[in-house]
């Protein structure tokens, strides 16, 4: 029994061949045959083809999304097609055709909303692969029965294989061109000659080999409410409330394996703006202690404007899970110890952030930079700095202080002599600091150690110009220990 | 109290009453004796050999909480704690420095060899007391966190017990640097220090488990 190939009509195209009806089949085999045999739909945009690859995913995940409209089965073709599974919606649509002009319909307000041209090139047959070589052949078929393929694919150039250049040279200078020169062939020669690859390549195309694809599903939201039956003041009750939110959520990220990163809970009142608490994780977590106890600490400090009639719990964006990896033996070596000891610190961290603010929490950061002021800074922890900025070597030999004073504080004169507590008295420099004349915040001073009767030893400078509007004068600068 | 009158009969018998358990002389670090015998009275190096001789867990103890006592800031007493400092960072531990005068200058402790990256400073608003030693708390009763230091703005005997009880809890050494001695402090080790222009005077105002009340003096470092 031989079956139909038809073009897709209102295309411009030319008929191949077409049968007219095949033999009588019984009709109820017949319906249960076509009902086995998967039809996929395959697009191929290659202008959605773009350098930047921030866009370029955008607009892959909009058109798989709209193409989860007609399939329950999309997926994504890299570099410019999509696949799609219709057998099972065919019905539903009406025939392929409707499916066809509603793909049609929604996909080119689409493109042209990106300003790119409206060419669709696609193709129907009962395999991905089949389907995605004549769509990038641009053939605008549709095959119907997997026993057409053969003469459905027979007409395309080998090139359109995706293949190492050395493999399509090989296919071009033994003499193969199209396809159907490989159907010609003995499959164990082509084995040897082309490897396993190739052969599973072009079964895939003819079904002989099933051919899974990698299903595109969108990116998880997790979004959950809880509504209390009165309106409530009590942060423990609110905590409790939370709590429940939060074990749901953990609960979606263990069936998921995922991890959260920002959570966001908002906690709603009547006449009110929501409350919104943001819990921030510097590392993907889904550990509901962890969770828990940072909602807490924000909800301790929490002045509630209004009493809260619910609670919404958010999350946007996921990290895939990565479980630590613990020794059996209880044995830490001394590499795996340091950033376990890291991971362990974090929660410590995060919980003083949630109450304190992230700006109360900081880290050191040395530079190797010549001005006092920008050698050592602190930097909020959890924001990073390029690696070229930062440095393990302080860059002077000269000892610097301890603690170094946000703003220079001008020192007492009196007779000719300087004061801070008490009268100081020099011990080292000077030691000239001047730098910064590019950047508009010049500097111009001579560093001395001085010590006072108390003990302290200052590192104190003599401005040898104007900055900044302070004079010229002594300050204090920094104290050593 | 009759078997000791009973030894000192004899001349040969005075240092078998020494080691005798029934004895026990105020003098002495009793910790220190014992603790060459068990191991389980750590202490950690203070890289000052005449301090260490001092206390009774051979430099700084260990899961407790330190109290310096000093006049004023900037007076030496930072330099106490910095061999400390560099040997604990330098084994990849996490030092945690609660609200500081002002913001520890990083090419100082790198020239101090000192590993910046394991330090986290930690500065809560200074107009609540509170939040400090509520992140001071936090800070000694985890474990990750090798050595706290603080400066608190407010303290009393209540907040040093609680303190105390966090250090014990999470294993931690906490140092609180302060200007007032708080009466019946319950911190391990209590120490004053005052400093001249030449020297530091290190004084124990109480070390727990020792009655020594001894009093060093250790050379400034000249930058």
């Amino acid at each position: 029994m031989s079956g139909r190939l038809y073009q897709l009509p209102l295309l411009p195209r030319t008929l191949h061949a077409v049968r007219p009806v095949a033999p009588e089949a019984p009709a109820g085999k017949k319906q249960a045959a076509a009902r086995r045999t998967p039809l996929w739909y395959a697009i191929c945009l290659p202008q959605l083809m773009t350098a930047d690859t921030l866009a370029y995913t955008a607009r892959q995940t909009a058109i798989a999304e709209l193409l989860g409209s007609l399939s329950a089965s999309v997926s994504i073709e890299p570099p410019d097609s999509f696949v799609f599974e219709v057998r099972s919606t065919l019905n539903y649509f009406g025939g392929i055709q409707r499916i066809r002009s509603r793909l049609q319909a929604q996909l080119l307000p689409l493109l042209q909303s990106w300003g790119l041209p409206g060419d669709i090139q696609q193709a129907a047959s009962p395999t991905p692969a089949a389907s995605l070589l004549l769509a990038r052949a641009g053939c605008n078929v549709l095959v119907y029965r997997p026993e057409n393929l053969r003469s459905a694919l027979g007409g395309l150039p080998v090139q359109l294989l995706p293949q190492p250049a050395h493999k399509s040279r090989q296919l071009h200078n033994s003499g193969l061109r199209r396809l159907r020169d490989l159907w010609r062939l003995p499959q164990h020669g082509l084995w040897q000659r082309f490897g396993a690859d190739f052969v599973g390549q072009l079964d895939r195309c003819l079904g002989k080999v099933a051919s899974p694809i990698k299903p595109y599903q969108s990116p998880p939201f997790f979004r959950s409410r809880l509504e209390f039956e009165y309106a409530v003041e009590n942060t423990q009750i609110l905590l409790h409330g939370a709590e429940e939110l939060l074990a749901r959520l953990c609960g979606f990220l263990r069936q998921r394996e995922l991890a959260a990163t920002h959570v966001s809970l908002n906690l709603e009142h009547e006449h009110q703006q929501a409350t919104a608490l943001d819990l921030e994780l510097r590392q993907p977590s889904r550990a509901e202690d962890h969770l828990r106890l940072l909602a807490q600490t924000r909800l301790d400090t929490l002045v509630l404007p209004a009493p809260v009639l619910g609670i919404q719990i958010e999350v946007t964006h996921f990290e895939p899970f990565h479980a630590s990896v613990h020794s059996l033996s209880g044995v830490e070596t001394a590499r795996s110890s340091a950033p376990s000891s890291r991971h362990l610190i974090i929660p410590l961290l995060e919980q003083l952030q949630a109450r304190l603010g992230n700006a109360a929490v900081c880290s050191l950061l040395c530079r190797n930079a010549h001005r006092p002021e920008q050698a050592g800074q602190g930097l909020t922890y959890g924001s990073t700095v390029g690696a070229a900025n930062a440095s393990m070597e302080a860059a002077t030999a000269s000892q610097r202080p301890c603690w170094l004073l946000p703003e220079p504080l001008p020192l007492r004169q009196e007779q000719g002599r300087l004061y801070y507590r008490s009268s100081l008295r020099l011990l080292s420099g000077p030691e000239r600091i001047e730098t910064g004349w590019w950047s508009g915040q010049e500097i111009r001073r001579d560093y001395y150690v001085a010590r006072n009767r108390q003990g302290m030893h200052l590192w104190i400078f003599h401005a040898r110009s104007e900055e900044h509007g302070r004079e010229r004068n002594w300050f204090l600068h920094g104290i050593f220990d | 109290m009759y078997s000791i009158m009973a030894n000192l009969d004899t001349p040969k018998s005075l240092e078998s009453l020494l080691n005798s358990s029934l004895l026990w002389r105020g003098g002495e670090h009793q910790l220190a004796a014992s603790s060459t015998q068990n191991k389980h009275l750590p202490g950690f190096c203070s890289g000052y050999p005449a301090l260490n001789a001092c206390l009774p867990w051979g430099g700084w103890p260990a899961s407790a909480l330190v109290e310096i006592i000093t006049p004023l800031w900037g007076a030496g007493e930072l330099q106490l704690v910095l061999p400390l400092l560099r040997n604990l960072s330098q084994q990849g531990k996490w030092i945690l420095w609660v609200s500081p005068p002002c913001l520890p200058y990083a090419p100082a402790l790198t020239q101090a060899g000192i590993a910046t990256g394991q330090i986290i400073v930690v500065s809560p608003d200074r107009a609540t007391p509170v939040q400090a030693l509520w992140s001071m708390e936090k800070a000694l009763q985890n474990e990750a966190c090798a050595l706290v230091l603080a400066w608190p703005d407010k303290l009393s005997g209540k907040h040093i017990r609680r303190l105390q009880l966090a250090a014990s809890t999470g294993r931690t050494l906490g140092v609180l640097f302060h200007h007032r001695h708080v009466r019946h402090s319950s911190a391990v080790l209590q120490l004053r220090v005052d400093s001249d222009e030449e020297e530091l005077q290190v004084t124990v105002l109480k070390a727990r488990g020792s009655y020594r009340r001894d009093s060093v003096r250790l050379a400034r470092s000249t930058p």
